[in-house]
């Protein structure tokens, strides 16, 4: 007997463990919960005073939940303040799923260890290394420093320099779009300079472009250049993630709300995916005070007033991230 | 009053004992916890370590500095518990084993932020432990030359040792024309200052270690031990013999011994690497002190290396 050709239940990575895909509801994708710029932790001016912030969390993932939201991705990664014991207490006591992510970038966070190991030269990591440590994440569960493995992560993040994707944020790209190919588990990618160009180096690793999430889409520069049509015309996720923000380096929720219908009436309903990028608790960064529950509530209601239809809504709330994080069986079909 | 800061409080510079000036508890690069390849229960690091410490302390070892950086695996309640139940003093650093190990939030910041960093953990305290650092770590990261951050550091160092009275110990000492000049800018004497890894294998002939003792730095022959002549020599090893006459050809110059460190830089567990198998601090009784004799340094010559030097270094100075 194999188990090649018996189908498995369609399961998704939380952190208390593998989760029925049907059971996500609404879901957040490309949020933070606690968000610690590397080192911060280190910091003699910054308390992580851990009863704050769990209660602090807890109330925030409470009003998500009110609002309508059942599934929280904490896109933060294996190295910018996950913390798991955290997440699984928050995950227990609110109700609300949470799905934990392995991944790095940009290179301006990567550890010493990557970029500069004890080696003569100090090359920095190639793709294989990054491949094993993420894909590691996944089927022996993540990490708590030092201390032990807990449950596998259910998304790999990785990120470019705004500047330009790097020769090791290459590296990480093509790393984790072989733990993304071997695991079932999706990729995201929040770019560097060129959205089509740092997709590529996933995509020429073999992982089908449906296994591929671009956050920024939001991005002026993202819809100065059409990025998201391109993307999802390739089969990408689009991740229009900064909803609730303003600011220079993004279009606002009215442009968001007309991107979003544009994207449909090109037929992309399925390939939209929406979020905000806020973070409950930060160290070392500003904090993005917009709710987690501001897409389900505020923003919703902005498309249905924009004539986007109930189906709609919940195609891009419920199903596109159900689809993404729902873990592909290693077999293809 | 001679105070040399330790994990367990302040102590007289006199109860120092021979001092291991440059070691590691365990040392691991920045992101190494990530990698479980490397992980280690409690029950293998004390296993691995307290033997060392407690052979350090019969063999007449009295104090052992740990030039572990705060992004590299320093753990200063796990030092506190070593030094209660080995006897041996433990100094721990504040500062960065160069820019390229202080993570982002410490790489970006300014000199007066890290200066306010090395002096909280110099005068209030490492985290929560309540330890207070007794020496500022910095240093010149891969690639040869001081880069930017570097610079930081060093500025931020300088500032913090003129305030608090603790020296700074450089890991390496090439590239050393700016860091003198940042020392002399703000107004560090730079015998507070040892320039570090003179003696390694990779870096030996690009060192200026004379011009810097004729500035007026301390120089820290620092990685005896790490020998070509080891069954898995790391690539920063130096052959044997040629250290030690390293070594005596400097101390011979006028007016150098006073100016002299010495240690092995090894790591009793080490987090994020291997390690060198069979190198431990105590190679400073094992094999170096021997060599030392028999090549006829006499024993005052020793106390002043092992005992007297550091002890003065280490003093704050306030
Ligand atoms: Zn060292």
């Amino acid at each position: 007997m194999t188990d090649a050709h018996v189908p498995r239940t369609a399961a998704v990575n939380s952190v208390v463990g593998p989760i029925p895909a049907d059971q996500l509801g609404v879901v957040a994708v490309h949020e933070s919960l606690l968000s610690v710029v590397p080192g911060a932790e280190y910091a003699f001016d910054i308390d992580l005073d851990r009863v704050t912030i769990f209660d602090t969390l807890a109330a925030k993932l409470r009003e998500f939940k009110a609002a309508g939201g059942g599934t929280i991705v904490d896109t933060t990664g294996m190295f910018h303040g996950r913390d798991l014991r955290l997440l699984e207490s928050l995950a227990r006591v609110t109700g609300v799923n949470i799905v934990a992510s392995t991944g790095m970038g940009p290179e301006e966070n990567l550890g010493g260890y990557f970029l500069t190991p004890q080696t003569n030269p100090p090359t920095p990591w190639p793709a294989e290394k990054f491949a094993d440590l993420f894909t590691q994440e996944i089927t022996e569960g993540m990490v708590i420093p030092r201390l032990e493995r807990r449950n596998p992560a259910g998304l790999i993040v990785v990120e470019a320099d705004r500047a330009g994707i790097t020769p090791t944020e290459v590296s990480l790209v093509q790393g984790a779009a072989r733990a993304s190919v071997g695991t079932g588990v999706a990729l995201s990618i929040r770019w560097g300079a060129d959205a089509v160009g740092d997709v590529t180096y996933a995509v020429n690793e073999g992982l089908s472009a449906d296994r591929i999430v671009v956050g920024g889409c939001d991005r002026v520069d993202a819809v100065n250049a059409g990025v998201a049509a391109e993307l999802a015309g390739q089969g990408c996720y689009v991740a229009i993630d900064h909803v609730g923000s303003t600011g220079p380096a993004y279009i606002d929720d009215a442009a968001r709300v007309a991107l979003v219908v544009d994207l449909i009436a090109q037929g992309f309903a399925n390939r939209i995916l929406l979020s905000s990028n806020a973070i409950g608790v930060a160290a070392g960064l500003e904090a993005v005070e917009v709710p987690f529950g501001f897409v389900v509530g505020t923003f919703a209601s902005m498309l249905r007033d924009a004539g986007v239809s109930e189906t709609d809504v919940r195609q891009i709330l419920a199903d596109n991230p159900r689809d993404v994080l729902t873990v592909r069986s290693e077999k293809k079909a | 009053m001679a105070r040399v800061n330790t994990v367990l409080g302040p102590v007289p510079a006199e109860t120092l004992g021979i001092v291991a000036f440059h070691e590691h508890i365990g040392y691991g690069m920045p992101g190494s916890e990530l990698d479980s390849k490397w992980w280690k229960t409690p029950e293998q690091k004390y296993e691995e370590t307290v033997p060392k410490l407690r052979r350090f302390h019969e063999l007449g070892g009295g104090t052992f500095v740990d030039a572990t950086g705060i992004c590299n695996g320093r753990d200063v309640d796990y030092y506190k518990s070593l030094s209660a139940k080995t006897g041996v003093h433990i100094v721990a650093c504040t500062g960065f084993v160069g820019g390229d190990t202080a993570l982002t939030h410490f790489a970006k910041a300014s000199v007066e932020y890290l200066a306010d960093q090395f002096i909280h953990e110099i005068t209030v305290g490492i985290g929560r432990s309540g330890a207070q650092a007794g020496i500022i770590k910095v240093g010149v990261s891969r690639g040869g030359r001081m880069t930017e951050l570097d610079k930081r550091i060093y500025r931020a160092a300088a500032r913090a040792a003129k305030l608090t009275g603790v020296p700074v110990m450089t890991h390496l000492a090439i590239d050393a024309e700016p860091a003198v000049e940042i020392f002399h800018d703000e107004g560090l004497p730079l015998d507070r200052v040892v320039f570090g890894h003179v003696d390694d294998g990779v870096n030996a002939d690009k060192t200026n270690d004379v011009w810097i003792a004729e500035q007026g730095g301390r120089i820290g022959f620092d990685t005896f031990g790490y020998e070509t002549e080891l069954p898995d020599p790391p690539f920063w090893a130096r052959p044997r013999q040629e250290r030690l006459d390293h070594f005596l050809r400097f101390i011979g110059g006028p007016g150098r011994l006073e100016m002299v460190l010495a240690s092995a830089d090894a790591n009793c567990s080490p987090l994020g690497w291997p390690g060198v198998k069979g190198h431990t601090v105590n190679y400073i009784f094992d094999d170096l002190i021997p060599d030392l004799r028999k090549a006829g340094v006499d024993e005052a010559t020793i106390t002043t290396i092992f005992v007297d030097n550091p002890a003065n270094f280490l003093t704050l100075h306030v």
